[in-house]
């Protein structure tokens, strides 16, 4: 998608909240969100966590260069990244899904702005493990209040789950102590990407 | 807090300095690597003070350092290079604590790609190998293969140092390396620390500031990739002579690709250790060496002069050429070429006094060197290569500086003169001035115990001196800080006072022991003095001893009053002196400590008493035999390192005598021979080390049978041995067997097992010599791979192995100290023999007969006699003990040596018996 990678990567999805279909406005609208991009910087820290295999390097990769790959080396640890988007510089923890570390993934969920948990929505046999994997660390009370957001990659793929049974297996409807959003998206064919990057501005601060 | 220990003066003074390196006060702040945006300032600062902790030997939990890797980890997010290197240090110290380290790979392998800055990548390479599973060595091998050949030799080095570490784990894959490692070996110079080629010193490089411009670490890398084909190719022999032929570059070393100082000092060790394994290529390694003398590096010429003047068999025309190397350094300005090199022939006098001896001048001239390592070095190296004239001097000399050096040098001065004692006998006026000075300085245990040992081997072997030597030790006594000190010298007082000319005058220091020290040198006072009540004949002594016996029955002490109340009983009753007090035989203390460990440790034994009389004795000669310190010869001044790298110290012959003792008071048959009179020092090997069954064999000799004890082995891991015996075979001499003990079953995994063979001596007192022809009987089984268990049918084979030898020396004599001057005198109304013998040409020098003689006869050469001094005349002194009651024997053996007759020897043999001078003269000639 061509806005992802211009400095105003929101204004083709956002335009309908200025209203202001002159060209003009539209162009000094860009100026002020440039300009407000050096004085007006603003921050956000996520961490990424999902089982193996979800998708959550590509994930990183897509919204950082907007390049997708087929094959991901598995990550072992984590790969700290930090992309900016227009005035908004996400700082991303992109921490290793394969069992052995996902003891570890609080750690890096300590003081983030956000909680992006990655699910491959075309594996639903997955979906206990992720279930339990997600409460385990929503569990934790360090933790309480962080926004979560869940999204239910590989929509691609036909035989993908709905938003609306991703909520339902995940128990999303159970977490009551913070802000939960779920989207269904595709890094492979970009899909609902500019959503999920603007649910991620909105926490900065 | 131990850390706090540790801390400086002046840190301690601050006084703020321990809140602030305070374990606790860290984990607190570790909070900043948490905070959003980070400060590197901060972050580094602390990080600094983890490492500092960790420095100074603070532990952290795995919990606590668990937290603190972790906070580390979040820093990745900041790219400030130097705060990169903290964490990379931090990184590396948590490393071993912290727990799921693995967390960091991704992280660090990111710093290590080719388009990282080039500041992280040898950081990163270096973390890596710390905290990587040996697992994953596999993923980064592509990586590491190019890092290994990177331009950047901090990379490079990086790269090839971390395989090293990753080597143990990761064998397979660090092997398929080698060729990059050998292309860093062979690197041109280049890259940032290149510069120009090496032409300083290691020694000087220290005073050179910045690391870019000191000349051994350029092409450090060198060094580094050598490490690791050495590593790599340890196991394998003749791939090392390789590399080490290849990497030193022909027979001058001008062809060397070797730039780096450090890595042609390495490939000399190697070398060291080549020839020391295979004498084979000795020769071409020393042409080797002798190139790298000439070498622009004096680190280099150092290692190979070094390396040289520590072969075994090293010949003096082979050290010309090291020795003037090491002359040279000798009056260098640089203190430390001046240590090593005096250090390195201190130890090479103890072998090569003659050849040292053109050293002298400089020597002399560092006696006064300020800096006292190398004034110590000096002195005890001229006190070895001195003649007898010099002797007094150089004393006197040392006496001047003794206040000024620490114990541990004290200490080897203290065993120079030791020595010296032996070798110039008539010396000994002055030696013991010395000694009993040095004894009334300041100094600590060790060193008293250096000096009061070297008075008791004067005392032991010259004979002049013993009552001025026990006069001094009284003296020192008197005002003896040391428990064990004071209780050593009352117990010799107790052993010589009795014999001297006047007894009497040692009462008065014995007793004065008695009424002013604690209970234990109470103790042995008390058992002091009753030796002399026992021993002397005069009346008015006893009496008086008598008395001051009496006095001490009211001690407060148990042991003090106990000993004197037995000794006033023994002296009522003189049946009861000989088992007491003049006992000659001692519990062999080996076997006890054996019997008692395993009576402490088996539960039921308790409801009997301990029996004492199952307990094998030794005589008193033979415990001191036993227990005798490294012969004095040996003692001196040798560099630490040398020891250290090699295997554990092998069990003393006390132990290896009981665990035989042990054994064969197992074997029922055994048990009415009696103690054993002797057993083979050590085993004698009768196989190659590398044939499918290895046998070695152990003799024993009791008053009057002899039992061979063979340990064999059976390598074969899919056969076992059923019924193994030995069949020996000798023609005529005097011995009988009795029977042979088999093995019932023998496999590789119950090896060595153990067969013996039990002869009767037909006249015991004579010395039965013989030859064995030995084959192992058996019969072989196949043992079926699926059950392991051993198949019905065997097959009868036989095994020849080399010819076992009963002969003088090592089966009937033992070595034995002696003052040869004052006993070859005593001894001249003794049986004594006398025959001259051609040794003939096959003995190619005096020092190759003094050898051969000094093994066939197994006997203690005396005063350095082993090595000749001349080339045409010699004499060599030897000293022994009989077995059995055999007695002393001495033998004087004179030697001319000229090109075309070989060795003339007259032998002169003294001994208390006279068979026993034929079983000498018979061993030599025979």
């Amino acid at each position: 998608m061509e806005n992802i990678s211009t400095r105003d990567p929101l204004a083709g999805y956002n335009c309908h909240h200025f209203s202001s279909p002159a060209t003009m406005a539209s162009f000094f609208s860009s100026l002020f969100q440039w300009l407000s991009g050096f004085f007006l910087s603003k921050t956000a820290e996520i961490a990424i966590v999902g089982l193996q295999a979800s998708g959550k390097t590509s994930f990183v990769n897509v919204i950082g260069s907007g390049q997708w790959s087929e094959d991901v080396v598995p990550t072992v640890g984590f790969i700290f990244r930090k992309v900016r988007k227009g005035n908004v510089t996400l700082k991303i923890w992109d921490v290793a899904g394969q069992p052995k570390f996902r003891s570890m993934w609080e750690r890096y969920c300590h003081g983030v702005d956000a909680i992006v948990f990655i699910i491959d929505s075309a594996d639903p046999e997955k979906f206990n493990t992720a279930r339990f994997e997600l409460h385990q660390l929503l569990g934790q009370p360090a933790l309480t209040g962080v926004p979560l957001l869940v999204l239910g990659n590989k929509n691609d793929l036909d035989s993908h789950v709905p938003v609306k049974d991703l909520i339902r297996d995940l128990q999303l409807d159970k977490i009551t102590d913070r802000p939960v959003s779920c989207y269904s998206c595709s890094m492979k064919s970009q899909h609902n990407l500019d959503i999920v990057l603007q649910w991620l501005a909105g926490r900065s601060h | 807090m131990s850390f706090a220990m540790a801390f400086s003066k002046k840190e301690d003074e601050s006084g703020l300095s321990s809140y602030y390196n305070n374990k606790t006060t860290i984990i607190q702040e570790a909070r900043v690597f948490n905070e959003s945006p980070i400060s590197p300032r901060k972050c580094r600062a602390l990080l600094t003070r983890i490492v500092y902790l960790l420095y100074v030997g603070e532990t952290f939990g795995t919990q606590e350092a668990t937290t603190l890797f972790f906070g580390t980890t979040k820093l990745f997010q900041h790219k400030d290079s130097a705060l990169r290197q903290a964490v990379y240090m931090a990184i590396k110290e948590l490393a071993p604590m912290a727990e799921d380290v693995i967390m960091v790979t991704a992280s660090i392998m990111k710093d290590m790609q080719p388009n990282s800055e080039v500041i992280y990548r040898p950081n990163a390479i270096r973390a890596l190998c710390r905290i990587i599973d040996p697992s994953m060595a596999q993923g980064v091998e592509r990586f590491f293969k190019a890092a290994i050949v990177d331009r950047n030799p901090s990379i490079a080095s990086a790269a090839l140092v971390s395989a090293y570490h990753l080597f143990p784990h990761a064998k397979d894959v660090v092997k398929r390396w080698v060729n990059e490692a050998q292309e860093a070996v062979n690197a041109k110079s280049g890259g940032y620390f290149g510069g120009p080629v090496s032409t300083g010193s290691f020694f000087g490089g220290a005073s050179q500031s910045s690391a870019q411009t000191v000349p051994s670490s350029s092409n450090i890398m060198q060094y580094h990739a050598l490490g690791l084909l050495y590593l790599i190719r340890q196991q394998d022999r003749m791939a090392v002579t390789k590399m080490i032929q290849q990497l030193g570059g022909g027979k001058s070393g001008a062809g060397t690709t070797l730039k780096n100082a450090m890595a042609l000092c390495m490939l000399i060790r190697y070398a060291a250790k080549v020839m020391e394994e295979d004498p084979n290529v000795q020769k071409q390694m020393v042409d080797l060496l002798e190139g790298w003398l000439r070498h622009k590096s004096d680190m280099v010429n150092f290692e190979a002069a070094r390396v040289i003047c520590e072969l075994k068999n090293v010949t003096s025309g082979q050290l010309t050429k090291s020795i003037a190397v090491l002359q040279l350094f000798l009056s260098s300005p640089k203190p430390v070429l001046k240590f090593a090199a005096t250090r390195t022939l201190a130890s090479l006098a103890l072998s090569h006094p003659t050849s040292v001896a053109v050293c002298n001048v400089d020597l002399e001239n560092l006696i006064t060197d300020s800096n006292r390592s190398v004034a110590t070095y000096a002195i005890t190296t001229l006190l070895k290569t001195g003649n007898e004239a010099s002797v007094d001097r150089l004393i006197k000399q040392i006496t001047g500086f003794m206040s000024e050096i620490s114990d541990e040098f004290k200490v080897i001065i203290v065993e120079a003169i030791r020595s010296l004692c032996l070798k110039f006998p008539a010396k000994h006026a002055a030696m013991l001035t010395f000694l009993s000075g040095v004894l009334r300085d300041e100094g600590g245990y060790d060193f008293k115990r250096a000096v009061v040992e070297a008075i008791f081997d004067m005392i032991k072997f010259i004979g002049e001196c013993k009552e001025q030597a026990l006069s001094h030790l009284c003296e020192f006594i008197e005002d003896c800080e040391f428990t064990k000190l004071s209780v050593r010298i009352l117990h010799l007082l107790g052993i010589e006072g009795p014999k001297s000319s006047q007894p009497a005058k040692y009462i008065r220091f014995i007793y004065n022991r008695v009424v002013l020290e604690n209970a234990p040198v109470r103790a042995a006072a008390v058992s002091s003095m009753a030796k002399f009540g026992v021993n002397s004949t005069d009346e008015k002594l006893n009496k008086s001893i008598a008395v001051l016996l009496n006095r001490c029955l009211d001690d407060v002490d148990d042991e003090v009053r106990d000993r004197a109340a037995m000794y006033l009983k023994v002296f009522k009753t003189q049946s009861l002196v000989e088992p007491y007090i003049k006992e000659d035989s001692v519990l062999s203390l080996a076997a006890l400590e054996a019997k008692l460990v395993s009576y402490v440790k088996d539960a039921g034994s308790s409801a009997q008493p301990f029996d004492v009389s199952t307990i094998p004795k030794i005589s008193r000669a033979q415990a001191a035999v036993d227990a005798a310190r490294p012969s004095t010869l040996d003692t001196i001044g040798v560099p630490a390192a040398k020891k250290a790298s090699a295997s554990p110290p092998p069990p003393s012959a006390a132990e290896t005598q009981s665990a035989y003792a042990e054994k064969l008071a197992a074997v029922p048959s055994f048990a009415s021979y009696g103690t054993i009179l002797n057993s083979s020092a050590k085993p004698v090997q009768l196989t190659e080390s590398e044939t499918e069954y290895q046998v070695t064999c152990v003799k024993h000799i009791f008053k009057e049978h002899i039992v061979f004890q063979f340990n064999v082995s059976n390598t074969l891991p899919d056969t076992v041995l059923e019924g193994v015996t030995m069949a020996m075979q000798t023609e005529d001499s005097g011995l009988t067997q009795d029977f042979v003990l088999p093995i019932n079953s023998l496999s590789a995994a119950t090896s060595p097992g153990i067969a013996y063979v039990s002869f009767t001596r037909d006249a015991p007192d004579e010395y039965a010599i013989a030859s064995f022809q030995c084959t192992l009987q058996f019969v072989s089984k196949e043992l079926d791979p699926s059950t392991g268990e051993p198949e019905a049918d065997g097959y009868e084979d036989e095994y020849q192995i080399e010819e076992v030898e009963l002969s003088a020396g090592g089966d009937y004599i033992v070595p034995s100290y002696a003052a040869f001057g004052a006993e070859w005198d005593r001894l001249k109304g003794a049986p004594s023999v006398t025959e001259t013998f051609g040794l003939g040409t096959s003995m190619e020098s005096l020092k190759a007969a003094c050898d051969s003689i000094i093994e066939v006869l197994n006997m203690e050469p005396l005063g350095g006699t082993e090595i000749p001094t001349s080339s045409s005349v010699h004499t060599l002194q030897l000293s022994g003990l009989v077995t059995g009651g055999g007695g002393k024997v001495l033998v004087r053996c004179r030697m001319t040596f000229s090109q075309g007759v070989g060795v003339t020897l007259e032998l002169g043999v003294r001994a208390e018996k006279q068979d026993v001078c034929q079983l000498v003269v018979n061993a030599v000639g025979g």
